[in-house]
């Protein structure tokens, strides 16, 4: 979602995105062992992200990227913040 | 040809990867059966090692558990940077390792590879899945990416031995040539912006150095459509279809405990039978006789039959696991866990428990947070395990009206055997959802889990897979049950029973008299004020505390205490005798019958909630480290079971059923 309202768009997060949209990496919110993790699993500035689906009750939700796919749950999805498009 | 390098005999080599990389299959490939198995010191993680000899060198190839990094979230993963590094006693420092790389997504496995070029100790990359990777239109230029890693890369297909021999070249080789290069990582480290984390900024600049190193050497195909894998993923995680499939998946499993194993069962109850035979005829009448008999055999009858249960429940799970659908089933099951207070990850361990508590408690290893785990290990026992199944057949078959409910072809009593399954569930996450909130608080624990891909089970992992959990079962319950089968014998047999004169009595109905009048009989009678609530009388009470050891002797406890002798309870033949007994028991000196519908559901009821299992009870003790969970394990259990029982035959009396 984009809100030009002051000039600038608003930055979306990984649990803002529609299933099946792609976005780009730009930053991992929280400085602690989760966010490290999920620097590991290949989630950095620059990397492309897709949104394949969530589970049927909602959470967690399936990501792809760097080739392979990977669940994470919301709370995690909305530590990942993307470029705005 | 490689030489072997003058001197050195032995090599020590590890496996190091990421999880789902095949690194199971390929350990099994270059070494075969494990030769160690067992936990590392001090800790509840399995050590494996193999022996190969290649050149005339031996290798001791140590499998390390999967782990995605050195920044270790588990204690699994600990131990592998542990011996890494040198710092786990009784491991030799490696002197190679070999990284496991899966072709179909190189990236993120380079992560590891690229801190495993760091440890200094010679390395050589094992690329697999490189024909999974091809059908996906991926190519690795196995010479380019040996150039840029600077050490050696095999490409292996672990299930037609390719390469394989070429790997076990190139680890004696490697044993004796200098360490690679360290990654370059200065250049990227300057890159990443400077207010974060060092790990995290250290991360980053690893996959940089990743995306500039493997760029050129993996290419990428665009595929033509959706591939395949995707497809299956999208049917099987689809909100209905998905649904479905899990619960076709589920159901497949447990007709086939109950289906594919009793006619296992009954051979191996004959066979018992057949054997305990022979002995009795063999040797005369006495003590000895009594103890091997009753005591011994009737004890390991009573764990052999359960193997092929535990082994068919494993079979399947195995199978699952291999092909990728249980990392799909905890996805699907995880938000249901997560309201229970546990996690996805908590699925596997539970599931496996309906076979026997003792492998699935022992799979919760796998969970890293530690509350869930002990969350997940506190409730584990409550699912129905398949010594309850027989408890359940015999008293839903005989005290259970058949009629229809609803459909036809609904019959009672099998609604009533799948509510027993269900009470242990139940019971189950309302207990993990109350100590979540009351004595476990904190902060729900991340959940970021791989979703492999779809790929055939191999055999040998399987395999192994289902010969671990039937060993785990076998050794950890199997030695104690047959030894509390001996205690219980001496317990049921002393003191010698004071016989009528003139004694015409049949053998089964002396040995039935020498029950009543032993200790365990005598404990019986003790404790009926505390058991007639529940609907039953001193010889209920006496089965009852007879299965708190194992609660395999139930039924033929019960056999015993009415006359039958050596009957088994377990064989068809024995539990038709058993039942017509039941059912024409009554209370002593009255006409009333004991055994109604309210009492014969508070007897399950209570064997689904109680925990009468010895060897679950030490295996807790042993994952958890401390001896204050099994204790707490019993008397929740314990106490819930004979609450439930209570409010169970009550109310079913009033009601009249």
């Amino acid at each position: 979602m984009v809100d030009l309202a002051d000039g600038f768009p608003a930055p979306v997060r990984l649990d803002g995105l529609a299933v099946g949209s792609i976005g780009r990496v730009a930053d991992v919110l929280g400085g602690d062992g989760t966010s490290l993790r999920l620097i590991e699993m290949g989630l950095t500035p620059g990397a492309t992200v897709r949104l394949v689906g969530r589970a049927p009750l909602g959470d967690p939700w399936e990501i792809e990227l760097r080739g392979y796919r990977l669940s994470l749950r919301r709370a995690e999805a909305a530590r990942v913040v993307l470029e705005p498009r | 040809m490689h030489e072997p390098p003058a001197g050195r005999t032995h090599v020590t080599a590890v496996l190091l990867g990421n999880p789902n990389t095949g690194k199971s299959t390929l350990f099994s490939a270059l070494a075969g059966i494990p030769t160690r198995i067992g936990n590392y010191p001090g800790v509840t993680v399995e050590e494996k090692v193999g022996r190969f000899v290649h050149a005339g060198v031996t290798i001791d190839l140590v499998d390390l558990p999967g782990t995605y990094s050195f920044a270790p979230q588990s204690p699994d993963e600990q131990v592998a940077v542990d011996v890494l590094h040198g710092r786990m006693d009784g491991v030799a420092k490696p002197d190679c390792v070999i990284v496991v790389a899966d072709a179909t997504n190189l990236e993120r496995n380079c992560y590891l590879a690229s801190l495993a070029l760091e440890l200094g100790i010679p390395t050589i990359v094992a690329l697999t899945l490189s024909d999974v990777a091809a059908t996906k239109g991926i190519d690795v230029d196995v010479v380019a990416l040996a150039r840029r890693l600077g050490c050696p890369v095999v490409p292996v297909a672990a299930p037609t031995g390719a390469g394989i021999a070429d790997l076990r070249g190139a680890i004696v080789a490697a044993a004796d040539a200098p360490p690679p290069p360290r990654p370059d990582l200065a250049a990227h480290l300057g890159r990443v912006a400077a207010g974060r984390q060092p790990a995290e900024r250290e991360a980053i600049a690893r996959y940089a150095w990743i995306d500039a190193t493997l760029d050129g050497v993996v290419r990428r195909r665009p595929p033509a459509a959706i591939s395949l894998d995707e497809r299956i993923d999208a049917a099987l995680t689809h909100r209905l279809w998905g649904t479905l499939a899990f619960a076709v998946v589920m159901l497949a499993l447990f007709t086939s405990i109950f289906v594919l194993a009793a006619p296992l069962m009954e051979v191996i109850s004959a066979g018992m039978e057949a054997v305990a035979g022979s002995v009795e005829a063999a040797l005369p009448a006495g003590a000895i006789r009594s103890l091997l008999v009753h005591g011994v055999l009737a004890g390991v009858g009573g764990v052999v039959v359960f193997v092929p249960q535990i082994a068919l429940l494993f079979l399947f799970v195995a199978v699952l696991e291999g092909c990728g659908y249980l990392a799909r089933a905890a996805y699907l099951m995880d938000r249901l866990l997560v309201g229970a207070g546990l996690s996805g990850k908590s699925f596997i361990p539970l599931l496996s428990s309906f076979a026997c508590a003792i492998p699935g408690i022992m799979a919760a290893r796998t969970i890293e947070n530690r509350r869930d785990r002990l969350l997940t290990i506190l409730v584990a026992p409550l699912m129905s395990c398949s010594a309850r199944l027989p408890v359940y057949l015999l008293f839903c078959g005989a005290f259970v009206p058949d009629r229809a409910v609803g459909l036809p072809w609904i019959r009672l009593p099998a609604v009533v055997l799948v509510a027993m399954y269900a009470v242990g569930v139940v019971t189950a996450a309302a207990v993990a959802w109350v100590l979540s909130r009351t004595l476990f608080t904190g902060p729900p624990q991340p959940f970021v889990m791989e979703l492999p891909g779809w790929r055939w089970p191999q055999p040998a992992v399987v395999l192994e897979r289902v010969r671990e959990a039937a060993w785990s079962f076998l050794k950890n319950a199997g030695t104690l049950i047959v030894a509390m089968s001996i205690v219980l014998w001496a317990l049921g047999s002393y003191p010698k029973p004071v016989l009528p004169v003139g004694g015409d009595m049949t053998e089964a109905e002396v040995r039935g008299e020498a029950l009543r009048q032993s200790f365990l009989g005598r404990a019986g009678r003790a404790i009926e004020p505390v058991v007639r609530p529940l609907g039953w009388d001193w010889r209920l009470g006496c089965a009852a505390i007879a299965s708190f050891p194992a609660r395999e002797v139930v039924l033929g406890t019960l056999g015993v205490i009415y006359n039958l002798g050596d009957v088994d309870p377990g064989a068809e033949e024995g539990a038709t005798l058993l039942v017509r007994r039941l059912k024409a028991a009554t209370w002593d000196g009255t006409d009333r019958k004991v055994f109604t519908l309210p009492v014969a559901l508070s007897i399950m009821v209570f064997f689904a909630l109680c925990a009468q299992c010895m060897s679950t009870l030490v295996v807790i003790g042993r994952e958890t480290g401390s001896r204050l969970w099994p204790v707490v394990t019993f008397l929740y259990m314990t106490a819930l079971a004979w609450l439930a029982a209570f409010v169970v035959y009550q109310l079913g009396t009033r009601l009249g059923w």
